[in-house]
């Protein structure tokens, strides 16, 4: 056990050290990520200019506080692990990486933890100011902020572990960028990032429900809006977490293959 | 005149066969513009989608999908030309490959704007224009409208390479700029929507701070003859002016560069 604890310490302390290099590229990073900021600001005129002052239910703070929400919870999701596995399998750096008696698995997802934190005080400092320009309110109930830790945490465990099975792709494949930018459009759009996702057409609510997308923007940023029940919050932390072996079962699968596929530049 | 003209044709022709030799490639790009227009249309199907929404921003559905379309279309016109070009001037800065650039008899501006070009995302423009057809079909288009239409997004070309080239600019003081395309990427997102969608603060924003509306907004409404004649123009105005500026400010940037040595 304190084996396992030494590597973990270690690991998150120089890749803490690494992240906190790109501090300001991370600020910039946060706001270019506008989807959700923008979806905002159109609903939110949408409601106002509607009769009643509502659409669905949804006031114009209400549509304020779900995008915030989403805001909030997509940066904590954000994942990049692709990009770095690519060239890595390609170029053969991964061969040294695999002299460490230490899978390279845990390297990057520690790395991604350990940006969470150098991210934290400024995305919560430009949530602060962004609810209180836009008129957002987060929910009282002190329960919510636990579960939406806890369903954050999972739903960026499943997006960093399909990220990375499709970065394998590439002892295949050379291009896997496509494929990333499909599964993130099927995760934005399901996830929420438009709309509630009570907004969309039923078909593809009733589709929905069985990924794990809706648990990971929408049911978050409805929990922060009051709008979710603690019934809901552990339905979706079941289903994310049986995502979650689903992933981590093909991930092992994948990665053997691909090793044994590996030649590495010049080997 | 005809020198570079022939100097595009050149650089096309490098380009492409450079980029055949990953056929893989094209299938995973088609697959990519494709996500993308979904992206676009989803947004706006769902705004659309809502008990008792006629319109969004005074603007009836294909009427927005209009401006959905001149949005996928300076998407593609990004991915083609632009973005390919402006992220390698920061590279060439740090290298000191700029130094060959400089050296060369043609104009330098020209030289890193239209060097290489990324067909694979060529389909984004073809969706773009797909969809602008399909828009207008269902639309009472005048050939008048149609004319101002296509000058006017002539500008907002202008416009997005300005902008672009402004910030690559940069890259002479700054030598990483690749993060402040990000943050342009960001702003243009709001693009795919009608500026009148926007609440009022954030729509003088979008016109005055950020030209986003000029690129997609104004084009759309010069075609369904909705538009002011002072926002006509304005648009060519604002793309001239900034021409004016970035290459000023290029020139400027050039003659204070000193090598990636020294």
């Amino acid at each position: 056990m304190t084996w396992a604890w030494r590597r973990l310490r270690v690991l998150f302390s120089t890749q803490f050290a690494l992240m906190a290099e790109y501090r300001a590229e991370v600020i910039i990073w946060m706001l270019s990520g506008t989807l959700s900021l923008v979806m905002m600001l159109v609903w939110m005129a949408q409601a106002a200019a509607a009769p009643g002052g509502q659409v669905r239910g949804y006031s114009p703070a209400e549509f304020a506080t779900y995008f915030l929400a989403t805001w909030l919870v997509s940066q904590l999701m954000v994942v990049w692990v692709a990009h770095e596995l690519d060239p890595a399998i390609r170029q053969g750096q991964l061969s040294p990486w695999l002299l460490r008696p230490l899978d390279p698995f845990w390297s990057y997802f520690i790395g991604h933890v350990a940006e969470r934190f150098v991210r934290l005080p400024a995305l919560l400092a430009l949530v602060a100011l962004f609810a209180w320009l836009a008129g957002a309110q987060f929910t009282r109930e002190w329960w919510v902020y636990p579960a939406v830790v806890g369903l954050a945490a999972l739903g960026f465990t499943v997006r960093f572990l399909w990220e990375y099975l499709i970065g394998l792709l590439a002892f295949w494949t050379d291009s896997s960028t496509s494929f990333q930018e499909l599964v993130w459009l099927l995760y934005a759009a399901l996830g929420g990032m438009f709309a509630p996702l009570a907004f969309y057409p039923e078909w593809v609510q009733r589709v929905a429900v069985w990924t794990p997308f809706p648990y990971m923007l929408g049911l978050p940023a409805q929990l922060l809006s009051g709008k979710a029940t603690a019934e809901q919050a552990g339905q979706g932390a079941a289903v994310l977490l049986g995502w979650g072996v689903i992933f981590v079962l093909l991930r092992l699968w994948v990665w053997r293959a691909g090793l044994r596929r590996y030649g590495a530049v010049g080997a | 005149m005809t020198r570079y003209l022939r100097l595009v044709r050149v650089f096309t022709g490098a380009s492409v066969s450079a980029q055949l030799e990953y056929r893989a490639n094209f299938f995973g790009a088609v697959l990519a513009s494709l996500g993308e227009a979904g992206v676009a249309l989803l947004g706006i199907s769902i705004l659309f989608g809502q008990p008792g929404a006629t319109s969004v921003g005074g603007w009836t559905f294909r009427e927005a999908l209009l401006v959905t379309g001149f949005f996928m279309l300076t998407e593609g016109f990004i991915s083609v030309v632009v973005q390919p070009n402006m992220s390698r001037i920061s590279e060439a800065i740090r290298t000191g490959n700029m130094d060959f650039t400089l050296l060369k008899p043609i104009d330098a501006q020209f030289n890193v704007s239209v060097r290489y070009l990324n067909l694979l995302r060529f389909p984004d423009v073809l969706l773009g224009l797909g969809l602008l057809l399909y828009a207008s079909a269902g639309l009472p288009v005048t050939l008048a409208g149609v004319l101002s239409a296509a000058t006017l997004y002539l500008s907002s070309l202008v416009i997005v390479y300005c902008i672009w080239l402004g910030l690559s600019t940069t890259a002479f003081w700054l030598v990483k700029t690749q993060n402040v395309s990000e943050l342009f990427n960001g702003v243009f997102g709001a693009a795919r929507f009608p500026v009148t969608a926007f609440p009022v603060p954030v729509r003088v924003v979008l016109t005055f701070v950020v030209p986003v509306a000029f690129i997609t907004t104004v084009p759309a409404q010069a075609l369904v003859g909705s538009l002011t004649p002072a926002l006509a123009l304005a648009s060519p105005v604002v793309a001239a002016a900034l021409f004016w500026v970035t290459r000023r400010f290029w020139l400027y940037a050039v003659a204070s560069y000193t090598s990636a040595s020294s």
